[in-house]
């Protein structure tokens, strides 16, 4: 430790031990007037001083590292404000204090602190402390911090929310995010804003579309890019991931970062900044009407969260973070939790998971922020209510997670009783996550599309029980980081489990279009619309509307449409299958049929106006299916071909081995869906009112693929 | 969940360090990193200085910060409080009940802080008295209203003041402080808006029932 004439190290260091290790004050006392006496020597370590403290900058975070001291109980972290010459301008304060589990790995220990006023000059130092003794300071380093974001005088970089023009003191308002996301929109080519809705009260509900050199210039261009969505602000009370989002858009918007670039001329970045602007003007959790937002998004009541959904349809997020803030002091920085529902494809659960402990986690503790799985202190959260973004994202096949922001600074940041500073230090930390965000999807992508190809073939088998609500278990992490306390395992009851599900719900009439009394007033809308704003496949039949279960989103239409359903939106008919044995010699449909692992020994016809459900199974012979209402056939095996023509309703064709050339003309219903078919001969489709799609989830075809199906 | 500032109120102990530039200088030339302008802020126009007491103002915005207590000192009072960062409720409560008006008369505001608003109020209640209540809630903001621009001294010397509301409240000195009637102390008391004082107090007034921890507030859910 270089010791200077009246340095607090000088003066701190002998007082110390004086009071409590007063055996070795006197040899302390010698190095410290060595040390004093020829200033220009070598630093010559203390006992148990930390060593090696580096600095790195980020955007409003400066990550700090050090060599571990050995046995360390935690470490505490001063922050000094000081002039270019290194004159102090302000108070040492203790800023931070690390504890082991803090990261994944304690070799290392980093610290991201925060909460500073970006641009100004500070001077760090680290101590180590054994159980509550401090032992003696690092040598010091210091760096200007980061300004903020972009060349102030450089048109687009140089733009800046209200938040960041006033330090924090205040949250960017409604009228000036929509001021600063239109220029970002004017002078940015790599930017679309779009309106993909209105709040209640008629407040625009903007997404930034991100891309490079352009983004895609339609919705279903920006899917086949499989994009990544962040969700900043559900609860109007929960700002701080909002201003990280509108930073981030400036970002992505103007830097000429390559790795940066390079990410956005692969993918494509969708930011809704401002879902809920109605509750954000009000300060309140909720929207307009007091709904949380949060709680709505499988019934999709509001329009908010109609538009969301809708936005989920039609650009089809492979992956997706969701921002907000949370009250408990004694937790990590960055609460994160996948999709838990059990309905959830495993794969999309795992792959959830990896990119938060295999990703998040990893990088947290090399730049210093704290990751951790949400629930934190085992408070009852974190559950499986498939009205909560996280699981109804789940259970549309994305992978994702939940962000909170710690609210409060708590033990662990004991310096932000500032607002300033804990505003600051919550938005930088979502703006590194939604970074790192960015980074994983841009690594993982190929693994985040296997993952969801998967499980849209698992999904749309229809294979397994039904779960109306329970979760899978947040295994704690092994120590050094035990996460604090996992979320409660949350296992379903005997109650909450369907072993057999049924083949489709049935609705009646009433039920699908009658007039509904949930949601604001003047902005109901019925189940129709609903399901259609999940895009969900429904068969009008004879005395009501089919809902088959085999279909991509399959986990959550029980959850809306089963008597049985903890927070359902109507209660349909369960409709079992009508074969599931063997069956020798041809099937001819007519009404409705649906085969669940069934074996047919013959070729099946479908009539028309009739319509065909087949989950698994296997058909020797043709499939002909002329004027049919549906047609819906999922993991199954077909030795023979498939002709699909004139279909007035939904055709859908998930996870089949098809022997045969497989023909898909002139339906009149929505997009047929072909996905993750294996087809062994040529696949045709043409005349087809809207163009077949496949969710990006591609068709082994063995021959050759024609007209609208040619890039399926 | 709101901002809450678990610290609020107690302030961390800094002190400058009696440190020379030249003696440092040696230790602390490392790392020059890029500098950067400051953006700056809001606070151009400031009138001398405005001295405002209590334990929170340590934790606002202060010297040439934006928002600091002399750059508010000109503004209407409802623009005011946009700039202290624990109003965020009481400010969005002003406005979900239209008080601004009446907030341009000569007035006393005693103004709670998001965590008394925490401590008062369950979220669930909060939101219906923000979105659907807010007869019941201009009346509770009425009751943290004095006419008059009172500093906190004549408050104190006033020894009992008579809400906007009709309540009468008891006000005694704490240090440079007052508290009122033994239910809440102000905290950062004598900004100036326009016409206004404005007084940081961290409790809430007025005779609404306490609500919080009464459903989800003990572990607020995402």
């Amino acid at each position: 430790m270089l010791c200077v004439p009246s340095h607090p190290s000088c003066l701190e260091i002998p007082l110390r031990y004086r009071r409590t290790t007063a055996g070795v004050f006197s040899a302390l006392l010698a190095v410290t007037l060595a040390a004093t006496a020829q200033p220009a020597q070598a630093q010559q370590a203390e006992p148990n001083q930390v060593q090696g403290l580096t600095v790195v900058q980020g955007d409003g975070y400066a990550t700090l590292a050090w060599t571990p001291v050995d046995g360390a109980t935690d470490y505490q972290i001063e922050r000094t404000a000081v002039a270019e010459d290194g004159s102090a301008t302000g108070a040492s304060v203790i800023v931070g204090v690390w504890r082991p589990n803090r990261q994944i790995n304690n070799s290392a220990p980093t610290f991201a602190d925060a909460g500073f006023a970006p641009g100004n000059r500070f001077q760090w130092r680290v101590r180590a402390r054994l159980g509550s003794t401090a032992q003696p300071y690092s040598a010091p380093v210091s760096d200007a911090t980061r300004g903020h974001w972009g060349d102030p005088d450089t048109p687009g970089r140089s733009l800046r929310t209200q938040w960041e023009n006033t330090l924090g003191a205040q949250y960017t308002n409604d009228v000036n995010e929509y001021a600063y996301t239109a220029a970002i929109d004017e002078l940015s080519d790599r930017v679309r804003v779009v309106e993909i809705g209105r709040t209640v009260q008629d407040r625009p509900i903007n997404m930034f579309v991100i891309g490079y050199p352009t983004p895609p210039a339609t919705p279903e261009a920006v899917a086949a890019t499989n994009p990544l969505a962040v969700n900043c602000n559900v609860h109007g009370n929960e700002p701080g991931d909002r201003e990280a989002c509108l930073i981030m858009a400036r970002q992505l918007a103007f830097t000429d970062d390559p790795a940066t670039l390079g990410l956005l001329s692969r993918t494509t970045m969708l930011i809704v900044p401002t879902i809920n602007g109605d509750g954000r003007a009000a300060n309140s959790r909720g929207n307009s009407t007091g709904q949380d937002l949060n709680r709505d998004y499988s019934l999709i009541r509001q329009p908010e969260t109609q538009a969301f959904v809708e936005m989920v349809r039609d650009y089809r997020p492979i992956a997706s973070y969701d921002g907000h803030e949370y009250g408990n002091a004694n937790t990590g920085d960055l609460p994160m939790l996948p999709p838990r529902h059990q309905n959830v494809a495993q794969g999309i659960f795992d792959r959830s998971q990896d990119m938060i402990e295999g990703h998040m986690y990893t990088q947290g503790a090399r730049d210093g922020w704290w990751a951790c799985p949400y629930g934190c202190t085992g408070a009852n959260v974190g559950l499986s209510e498939e009205t909560i973004l996280r699981n109804t994202l789940g259970l549309k096949n994305v992978v994702n997670s939940l962000l909170e922001l710690r609210s409060s600074g708590g033990p662990t940041r004991p310096d932000e009783g500032n607002t300033a500073n804990n505003r600051r230090r919550k938005t930088y930390s979502a703006l590194w996550t939604f970074h790192q965000f960015l980074a994983y999807h841009g690594a993982s992508v190929g693994d985040i599309t296997a993952a969801r190809a998967e499980a849209i073939r698992f999904q749309s088998a229809n294979t397994g029980r039904i779960v109306f609500r329970g979760s899978r278990p947040i295994e704690a992490y092994p120590a050094p980081h035990p996460g604090d306390t996992p979320p409660p395992l949350d296992a379903p009851g005997e109650h909450q489990i369907l072993e057999q599900p049924p083949c489709a719900y049935k609705l009646t009439e009433e039920q699908y279009h009658g007039a509904r009394t949930d949601g604001p007033s003047g902005r109901q809308t019925t189940v129709a619309q609903r399901l259609a704003a999940h895009g969900w496949k429904v068969v009008k039949v004879a005395g009501g509307y089919l809902v088959p279960l085999s279909q991509p989103e399959r986990g959550l239409v029980p959850l809306l449409l089963d008597e049985q359903a903890a927070e359902g939106l109507v209660a349909g008919e369960r409709v079992a299958p009508t074969l599931t044995g063997t069956r020798n010699g041809p099937l001819t449909v007519t009404g409705v049929a649906c085969l669940a692992g069934a074996t047919v020994r013959g070729p099946v016809r479908v009539q028309p106006g009739a319509t065909l459900i087949v989950n698994g199974g296997s058909i020797n012979g043709p499939v002909d299916a002329s004027g049919a209402a549906g047609f819906v056939l999922t993991a199954g095996t077909v030795n023979g071909p498939v002709n699909v023509t004139g279909t007035t309703g939904p055709v859908l064709l998930v996870g089949n081995r098809i022997s045969g050339p497989v023909n898909v003309v002139n339906n009149s219903g929505v997009a047929p869906l072909l996905a993750g078919n294996t087809v062994n001969g040529p696949l045709s489709c043409a005349g087809n009112a809207a163009a077949p799609v496949n969710l990006e989830v591609a068709n082994a075809v063995g021959g050759p693929r024609f007209n609208q199906c040619a890039g399926l | 969940m709101t901002d809450t500032n678990a610290a609020a109120g107690r302030p961390a102990p800094r002190r400058i360090l009696p440190i020379t530039g030249a003696a440092l200088a040696a230790v602390l030339l490392i790392g020059l990193g890029s500098t950067s302008g400051k953006d700056s802020g809001a606070a151009d126009a400031v009138p001398a200085g405005v001295a405002v007491t209590g334990p929170l103002c340590d934790l606002l915005p202060a010297g040439s910060e934006p928002g600091n207590p002399a750059s508010l000192a000109d503004q209407p009072a409802d623009q005011a409080l946009q700039w202290i960062p624990v109003l965020t409720t009481f400010e969005a409560a002003v406005r979900a009940t239209g008080l601004a008006e009446e907030l341009t008369r000569e007035v006393t505001i005693l103004a709670p802080t998001d965590d008394a608003f925490a401590g008062k109020f369950s979220r669930t209640n909060l939101d219906e008295l923000l979105l659907r209540d807010t007869d019941e809630l201009r009346e509770l903001l009425r009751d943290h209203l004095v006419t008059g621009a009172l500093p906190v001294a004549d408050l104190v010397a006033a020894g009992t003041v008579t809400t906007v509301a009709g309540t009468s409240l008891t006000v005694t000195g704490v240090g440079q402080g007052a508290r009122l009637d033994d239910q809440a102390e102000t905290v950062c008391a004598d900004y100036r808006a326009a016409g206004a004082r404005i007084h940081v107090i961290n409790e809430v007034l007025g005779d609404l029932p306490t609500t919080a921890g009464q459903d989800d507030d003990g572990h607020p859910a995402h």
